[in-house]
């Protein structure tokens, strides 16, 4: 199973129809809200060089966005 | 051929498709996504029924009620390009490479956000240019930021940055705050504020990410530079109207002139509504409205024929 962190915010629609789009398809996935969590705001912005939510790191590949076909592709769904 | 095709899936689209189904409107829906504008919104208080739903939920519920039509093909993975005549109506083609004709066509596509054009606001978008601040102002705590804008939407922006922004700078174009007078005071009053009239933005400075923004002072004509890490940018709307440019009449913004009394553009067979329209307010209630009177307009002349 590919381990999956999604960072996000509380008001952030597209984090919500990505946690969705896991859920969906019984994928687990760990989440940090980085409007209370700096430690992993940080982390994010290293990881993925974005200043923008969602980030979703799939097994080490950084998906920006809820990107449906990257975040397949990541997962070798397709 | 179809009798309709609609195009878009925002309130206007939603609404225009549901109302067809009913009338027994051979219809077609293209659009990229449903939802609309609002559906990156955290809460919306105006949508009538609703005293408050998130723009994610709203977008969900319209996509449900139009899909519980039996009488509407819908494609909702793709946009249109290019609209041409042909003989008793249109064609249709799309980003994928479709073509689907139709006696009518009815445009509810809507708007998108107006970017500033300026040297780095391309390079650094999601590096702190950001133009959804309910989404990402967060990532701002205890960080200076500047909005753009002057207007309604850029006065949300600044509440939306309050609790986590440590400096906040609004800056406006012109000699006054446009937006509503209550959010205003709201805004001028809370000492992390500090609004820059008569400011127009000239470049996004940075290195990995925004560093800063340089804009010229238009009363003494000095260029400035602010230290900050992120620019969000409110500077207005432009209609998804270039599909259908050579074909209607529109006005200097780029919003497709209609008949506010049947919603009919200057050609023949087209009618729009909502944000792509120059309507006068732009709202979620008033795209479903006129998106409906068009059809309700569209199904008399069927019965015309
Ligand atoms: C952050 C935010 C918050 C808002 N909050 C509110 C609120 O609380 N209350 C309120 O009343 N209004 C609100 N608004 C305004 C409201 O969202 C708009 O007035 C409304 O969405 C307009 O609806 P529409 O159907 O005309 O266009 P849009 O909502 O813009 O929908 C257009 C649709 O067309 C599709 N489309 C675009 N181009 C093409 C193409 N070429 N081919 C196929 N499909 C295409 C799009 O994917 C979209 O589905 C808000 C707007 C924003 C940005």
């Amino acid at each position: 199973m590919a381990k999956i962190t999604i960072y996000s915010t509380p008001s952030c629609m597209y984090c919500k129809m990505a946690k969705e789009f896991f859920t969906k398809n019984n994928i687990a996935y760990s989440e940090h809200d980085i409007a209370v969590d700096d430690a992993a705001r940080d982390e994010m912005l290293a990881k993925s060089g974005q200043m923008g939510v969602p980030v979703i790191d799939i097994d080490g590949k950084i998906v920006v966005g809820f990107d449906r076909g990257a975040i397949e592709a990541a997962l070798g769904m397709k | 051929m179809r009798d309709l095709i609609i195009i878009g899936g925002g309130p206007g689209g939603v609404s225009a498709g549901i109302y067809a189904a009913r009338k027994k409107i051979k219809t077609l829906l293209i659009t990229d996504g449903f939802g609309g504008q609002s559906m990156i919104s955290a809460e919306i208080g105006n949508w009538i029924g609703d005293q408050s739903i998130s723009g994610y939920d709203l977008a969900k519920k319209m996509e449900e009620h139009l899909r519980a039509q039996e009488e509407i093909e819908i494609v909702d993975d793709d946009g249109v390009c290019v609209v041409q005549k042909i003989d008793g109506g249109f064609s249709v083609v799309t980003k994928n490479g479709k073509i689907f004709e139709t006696k009518y066509l009815l445009i509810t596509s809507g708007s998108h956000r107006r970017k500033l054009d300026i040297p780095g606001e391309h390079e650094f978008d999601g590096k702190g240019v950001v133009y959804c601040s309910t989404c990402d102002a967060p990532i701002f705590k205890n960080k200076t930021v500047a909005v753009i804008g002057g207007g309604n939407s850029a006065l949300e922006s600044v509440i939306d940055l309050l609790p986590y922004a440590s400096k906040i700078y609004l800056l406006v174009r012109s000699e006054i705050i446009r937006g509503d007078s209550v959010t205003q005071d709201k805004v001028r009053q809370h000492p992390n504020v500090e609004v820059v009239l008569n400011a127009t933005p000239q470049e996004v400075i940075g290195d990995k990410f925004v560093t800063g923004l340089r804009y010229k002072d238009m009363k003494g004509g000095e260029i400035k530079d602010l230290a900050l890490e992120g620019v969000f940018v409110e500077i207005g709307l432009i209609p998804n109207s270039d599909f259908i440019k050579d074909i209607v009449a529109r006005d200097d913004y780029g919003a497709i002139v209609v008949d506010s009394k049947t919603q009919e553009t200057s050609c023949a067979g087209i009618w729009a509504a909502g944000d792509v329209t120059d309507v006068l307010y732009k709202q979620n209630n008033i795209s479903a409205g006129d998106a409906i009177k068009a059809v309700l307009n569209i199904s008399d002349c069927l019965k015309k024929q």
